[in-house]
């Protein structure tokens, strides 16, 4: 955890100070340093709650559920830095903050999609129920992400808009790929330390309200 | 238990859903006229002189259906949450699997006649005069409504457990509709524009992709909801 | 139809709510042609534990071994208001497999309820509704029957119609296990007593006297040793 902080001071340091400012799309490209591994954090968060759900369905291991959740809840985090970045890079370079973007609406609804999961937890009380529940939207979720984002590719290529479409990733010089690879992977251990923290809290929570009621005998 | 006896079971639920449902008929007619409303509404929503009939059609027909369903999905699991009749259905020995079909089959039903009165009423409504087209049309409609209701029932057999049930489901179930209902509006868009076949087929190949995977996943799902 | 093996054995059943344990290490037999009364304060766990030996909620520790098919009575009808006594029966019958054969007319009948066979439920009194309730638990003829306070809110005429039904099950061969807090009602038909305190049996015991007072100030006294 400490590591991916100092790790993600010193991306900001190397994308602010040191690596060169992009000829056509000026200072507002150095966001993309933080948005694109961002929502690479985000996705993967999402998937693995998708994973832990049908972990926990085949194996009913309590672990595996507060896992998911701790992966959907750092992953809607990362998701809202990811949709906020967004738009503040959109709007100087596309000259729009929103865009019906195929990937851009994709996330919307995976990230309205994991906003409902946690919503679903928090209704429930029975920490069993709300392990099952979930986990059965979780592998709902998992499923259908990918039919979403064919369903909004597919909505963008056959109605063709006249918004400045996002350019294929040119080959970025070297210096910019460096820092746009080492911020991938500060925001993955970024990531993995968020989760790691937040289930173990989730298990010491767990832990203090199983003593607070007391064993069966 | 046996298949005969599996689709037996699955059937006595959904005659006595939809018999439940004939004897009080409030979400019904609350279905249908709230389905009837929303296209009348829809129609005014616009500025008729730059939005066509024919471009705001095929949107409205399906966020009519959308939005209809949602009130008779809530209802079906309602039904088995007044004095907990789901303990009666669980003391027996049905399987989930025939809960689920039976629920789905009543569902279908509901939201089928729904659709069927209101699909007349769009056509007048807005002026599309597509009856040759409406076999195909109901070909769509019936594609769109089977994915719908299948991941609909599974959503609100959990919902009904949690404390604000009708607000938590259009939550949880509106971004599983993305896919069939944009395919929906897609395919309803070009039959009224009366394009060949052939510029349907990828759209209609998602909507019965999405179909045979969320109906089996639902299915697979649905027992593990079942048991306390 | 009396036998050495018993007709239900519980065996060290616990189930908890979210984290707390609200049945704790449960073991009891209950022999055929047997009826126990289970008492105890609210809460105690009582309807837990009825609905865990139903099958309606799983055990999270334990298991329960029965001879034959079991059947419930709940604090609700878990049957359809918009339905008539007669459609419910006929529906619930179909589900347990069984043929719409004069069968459910036959329990409205012995129940006092066919005068109202053809009348939706939702007009139902509480009395008429425990004893349909009663019908529906009695379709699949279970050989273990699990009532969850069968006489609150009955009159006396009611009553008198379900502790018949009672004394007939067990006449029968049933195992008849009774939640309520009826103490003098059910002393007639039950021969053992189980004392449920904060999720334990306390105690499994003969009847200590025919009269509510010995019954009462038994549980008293096991509340008071403190478990």
């Amino acid at each position: 955890m400490g590591l991916a902080l100092v790790g993600l001071a010193g991306i900001y340091v190397r994308a602010l100070m040191f690596t060169p400012i992009e000829r056509t799309q000026g200072p507002a490209q150095k966001i993309f340093y933080v948005h694109a591994p961002v929502a690479w954090a985000a996705l993967l968060a999402f998937s693995v709650c998708g994973l832990l759900s049908l972990l926990y369905l085949m194996m009913r291991d309590r672990k595996f559920d507060l896992m998911a959740a701790a992966s959907a809840e750092v992953g809607t985090a990362l998701a809202v830095v990811m949709l906020t970045t967004g738009p503040l890079w959109g709007k100087p370079v596309w000259g729009t903050w929103w865009t019906w973007d195929a990937r851009l609406t994709s996330t919307l609804f995976t990230f309205l999609l994991f906003v409902g999961y946690l919503v679903l937890r928090n209704a429930l009380t029975d920490f069993e129920v709300r392990a099952r529940f979930s986990a059965v939207l979780g592998v709902m979720a998992l499923v259908l992400v990918p039919f979403i984002h064919v369903t909004v590719y597919w909505f963008r290529t056959l109605h063709p808009d006249p918004v400045v479409l996002k350019p294929d990733a040119p080959s970025l010089p070297s210096v910019m790929l460096v820092t746009l690879l080492s911020s991938f992977a500060v925001c993955t251990v970024l990531y993995i330390g968020l989760v790691m923290q937040r289930y173990a809290l989730a298990v010491m929570q767990d832990v203090r309200e199983e003593e607070a009621a007391g064993g069966i005998s | 238990m046996a298949s005969s006896s599996l689709f037996g079971t699955a059937l006595a639920v959904a005659r006595k859903d939809l018999k439940v449902e004939w004897r009080t008929k409030t979400a019904f007619i609350s279905s249908l006229v709230f389905a009837v409303l929303v296209l009348a509404v829809l129609y005014f929503a616009r500025d008729k002189t730059s939005v066509g009939d024919y471009d705001l059609a095929p949107g409205a027909l399906w966020v009519t259906f959308t939005f209809a369903g949602m009130l008779g999905l809530n209802r079906a699991f309602l039904l088995e949450r007044e004095n907990h009749a789901l303990d009666g259905l669980r003391l027996t020995p049905i399987s989930p699997t025939a809960l689920f079909l039976g629920k789905v089959a009543g569902n279908l039903v509901f939201l089928g006649v729904v659709e069927l009165v209101s699909l007349p009423l769009f056509i007048l409504f807005y002026d599309v005069p597509i009856w040759r087209q409406l076999p195909t049309l109901m070909v769509v409609v019936a594609l769109a409504t089977i994915g719908y209701v299948a991941v609909g029932t599974l959503l609100s057999a959990m919902v009904v457990r949690t404390r604000f049930s009708e607000v938590m489901l259009p939550v949880l179930l509106l971004p599983f509709l993305v896919p069939p209902i944009v395919s929906a509006v897609q395919l309803t868009w070009r039959i009224l524009a009366l394009r060949p076949l052939s510029e349907m087929t990828g759209w209609l190949s998602l909507l019965a992709a999405f179909d045979i995977i969320f109906f089996t996943l639902s299915l697979l799902l649905f027992e593990a909801i079942l048991i306390e | 139809m009396a036998s050495s093996e018993p007709a239900v054995r519980v065996h060290e059943v616990s189930r908890r709510f979210g984290y707390r344990w609200v049945v704790r290490n449960v073991s009891m037999d209950i022999a055929s042609g047997e009826a126990v009364m289970l008492v105890g304060g609210n809460g105690a766990g009582k309807t837990t534990l009825l609905r865990v030996m139903a099958g309606l909620l799983k055990a999270h520790k334990g298991r329960i071994d029965y001879r034959g098919m079991v059947g419930m009575v709940a604090h609700h009808t878990m049957m359809y208001d918009a339905l008539t006594a007669r459609e419910n029966l006929v529906f619930f019958g179909r589900l347990h497999g069984l043929r719409d054969d004069g069968r459910a007319d036959r329990l409205l009948e012995r129940l006092g309820l066919g005068h109202v066979s053809g009348e939706r439920i939702a007009t139902f009194s509480r009395g008429m509704l425990q004893r349909l309730a009663i019908a529906r638990a009695l379709l699949h003829e279970p050989d273990v029957l699990l009532l969850d306070e069968p006489l609150t809110g009955l009159d006396d005429a009611a009553s008198q119609i379900v502790l018949a039904v009672i004394a007939e099950l067990k006449a029968r061969g049933a195992a008849l296990l009774i939640a309520t807090h009826q103490l003098i009602e059910l002393a007639s038909v039950t021969a053992r007593v189980g004392y449920m305190v904060s999720g334990r049996l306390a105690a499994l015991e003969p009847l200590p006297g025919p009269d509510a007072g010995a019954i009462v100030s038994r549980y008293r006294d096991l509340v008071a040793s403190g478990v």
